[in-house]
């Protein structure tokens, strides 16, 4: 599969007189394939505004390489430019323009014919309030209006920054739909979020960047995978003595008032087989799978922590997360 | 072309801009109405009195010159002596004044066109300069402030072709308005001289005197529009042009010029942006400085003048040393 975007070491530092010397983006990867939903996970302040806009042409990146549908960006950005729609943070419109007059302009500017404005009206649920001005939009409308803004071109690549910011659970299913039925078009999507469930249920890859480096990137199964414990779950009518029975029979149990937790399962009969050879009937035997956000939550530090207040990432640290094989830091076939 | 055509689009549709223009026309309106309500079409008796009064009242210069010739050659009557006149009878000689009386000089409540066409122009000038100003500081300085621009590169991500462009359009806007606003304006106290007043003296000389300040106005209006527009885009918002513009006249042309007073700095006025604009306007403008004499050798009325030359290349340099500066920072810029 070839890669649409290809990120490879970017760096970017802010300086300011007032905040100092800020580290963004430290040594940054990323690929994208052709026809991928690659969904783009950190925690706010670990560079994912920051790659976008860097990918896109909008700040200049320190260090690294940056390739967009095969040309390199920003350098050459303007020759695919009319291939790619898209939207980085919370877009701003003005509020005296209405969404169609908005959307006609950007057309009129990209040359796309303005007939496609209706068409992109219709597909993000706005073509009733085409007519109105964008300051009576509420937040979620904005962003419909944002999508539709990158939809104008037909995009062969799209770039959503947190497309579902503002929307409303109904809105974000319709979302989460439109972006399935682009990718199934062919269209290859990258969507930036904080939204892991929608991330999990949307792409079908993701890469996951905390402190302004990558920590891993691969197929969405591929990296929960690589954080499966192999887990399982028993409900038992004697939890103490079947701890000690699948303690003797070397499984690690973590013993909780209603069920046990068991670790390192390879077959889950063993435990069946292991109590029942005692007249200790299971009543429950279930997997424990890892979902996108405990992996997240590991991955980035981010999981609440006691004592410790929460903050946004506060910049690159010198300790690279070991991942299991399949995943992590410096591989470069995660595509 | 097409970013062109969209921009265009996007600055008339732009309620500022919408805004002005209405306080355009509204002020415009004032000024013809009550123009016309303070004016009547002079009876033929009225100027038959004006055209006697105006051949009096050059007959009277005449006879005053006269008598300073006689005076310094000694041919006064008796009695005439104990009269003024200057030591320099030049200074009271008709041939040597800028204008002699005419007759439109003694119609009250009459609209002369000839005679009032150049401060009407003048008027125009000053609220299009303004007009191009804000509106060129608000056009970008809202687009970069909002998001505006981002959304624009997230399609033409050619930043020069974008700004350039952003600026072309708008000074084709500018100038567009300020042609027809002119045309519109002085056509209309044309007629109201023409219907409800007197045109006065309208020969190609009026004329070529009145496109020639019209001209320079019209250079003023582009200037102060990519000045705004510059301004803007270096502070990335509306403000930062308006601060700058206030700063500029409080500090310098306030401050600084009183600064320059107390220590009798030589020729003070020729550091003022306002007295350049004056020079460029007029094409030429003369003050007065005490320390004007200091080095001058023979007769010196301690007067200077600025004209229009040097006056343009100040203001010209001024506005590209800025509007360069805003290209280079503008390409540069993280926008975030």
């Amino acid at each position: 599969m070839s890669a649409v975007i290809e990120i490879e070491g970017l760096r970017k530092t802010f300086n300011s007189v007032r905040n100092g010397r800020r580290v963004a983006v430290d040594g940054f990867d990323l690929t994208v394939g052709a026809g991928e939903v690659h969904g783009f996970l950190g925690p706010n302040g670990s560079g994912k505004t920051t790659t976008l806009r860097a990918l896109l042409g909008l700040v200049r990146a320190d260090g690294g390489w940056m390739n967009v549908l095969g040309a390199p960006s920003p350098t050459h950005l303007s020759q695919v430019a009319g291939r790619v729609g898209a939207i980085v943070e919370s877009p701003q419109f003005f509020g005296n323009f209405t969404g169609y007059r908005t959307l006609r302009l950007l057309a009129l500017a990209g040359g796309v014919p303005v007939s496609r404005v209706d068409e992109v009206l219709a597909q993000v649920g706005l073509q009733d309030r085409g007519d109105e001005r964008v300051k009576g939009y509420s937040l979620g409308m904005k962003q419909r209006l944002a999508v539709a803004s990158a939809l104008l071109k037909n995009p062969e690549l799209l770039i959503l920054d947190e497309p579902a910011n503002g929307l409303d659970p109904a809105g974000i299913r319709e979302m989460r739909d439109l972006m399935r039925s682009l990718a199934d078009g062919g269209v290859t999507v990258l969507i930036s979020s904080h939204i892991l469930a929608e991330i999990q249920l949307i792409c079908d890859h993701v890469t996951i960047i905390s402190r302004g480096r990558r920590v891993a990137a691969g197929r969405v199964d591929e990296v929960l995978a690589g954080f499966d414990q192999h887990e399982f779950l028993v409900r038992v009518a004697e939890p103490e003595r079947a701890a000690e029975l699948l303690r003797a029979g070397g499984l690690p149990v973590d013993v909780h008032p209603d069920h046990l937790v068991v670790g390192q399962v390879g077959d889950p009969t063993t435990i069946s087989r292991l109590l029942g050879e005692q007249g200790l009937w299971v009543r429950e035997l279930t997997a424990l799978r890892p979902d996108l956000e405990s992996v997240f939550l590991e991955l980035t530090g981010e999981g609440p922590q006691p004592q410790v207040p929460r903050q946004v990432d506060p910049g690159p640290h010198d300790r690279v997360i070991e991942l299991d094989a399949g995943v992590g830091e410096g591989r470069g076939d995660d595509a | 072309m097409k970013l062109v055509r969209a921009e265009l689009e996007r600055l008339g549709a732009r309620r500022f801009v919408q805004l002005m223009i209405v306080l355009l026309v509204l002020a415009f309106g004032a000024t013809a109405s009550t123009t016309l309500a303070g004016s009547h079409r002079p009876t033929a008796a009225e100027l038959v009195e004006a055209r006697t009064q105006a051949a009096e009242s050059r007959r009277q210069m005449d006879d005053v010159y006269q008598r300073c010739v006689d005076r310094v050659n000694g041919n006064l009557p008796p009695g005439a002596e104990e009269e003024y006149f200057p030591a320099d009878c030049g200074e009271v000689d008709p041939v040597r004044q800028e204008r002699l009386p005419v007759a439109t000089d003694f119609l009250p409540g009459v609209f002369v066109f000839s005679q009032q066409a150049e401060s009407l122009l003048y008027f125009l000038i000053a609220f299009l300069v303004l007009f191009g100003f804000l509106v060129g500081a608000s056009y970008i300085g809202a687009d970069l402030n909002s998001g505006g621009v981002v959304n624009l590169l997230l399609w033409r991500p050619r930043r020069m072709t974008v700004l350039g462009a952003k600026l072309g359009t708008l000074l084709g806007g500018v100038l567009g308005l300020s042609l027809l606003a002119s045309v519109v304006y002085l056509a209309t106290f044309w007629v109201i001289g023409q219907a409800a007043g007197f045109p006065g003296h309208l020969d190609g000389a009026f004329w070529r005197d009145l496109g020639a300040v019209h001209g320079r106005g019209l250079v003023l209006v582009l200037l102060a529009t990519v000045l705004g527009f510059a301004l803007a885009t270096l502070g990335r918002h509306t403000s930062a042009a308006l601060g700058t513009a206030a700063a500029y006249l409080v500090v310098w042309e306030l401050g600084a010029r009183l600064v320059m007073e107390i220590v009798d700095a030589t020729h003070p006025e020729r550091f003022m942006l306002s007295s350049h604009v004056g020079a460029w306007l007029s094409g030429r403008v003369e003050f007065w400085d005490a320390s004007a004499c200091a080095t001058a050798a023979g007769f010196c009325d301690r007067v200077y003048a600025l004209t229009w030359q040097p006056a343009l290349a100040v203001l010209i340099g001024l506005t590209g040393v800025l509007a360069g500066a805003a290209f280079l920072v503008f390409r540069r810029r993280d926008l975030i």
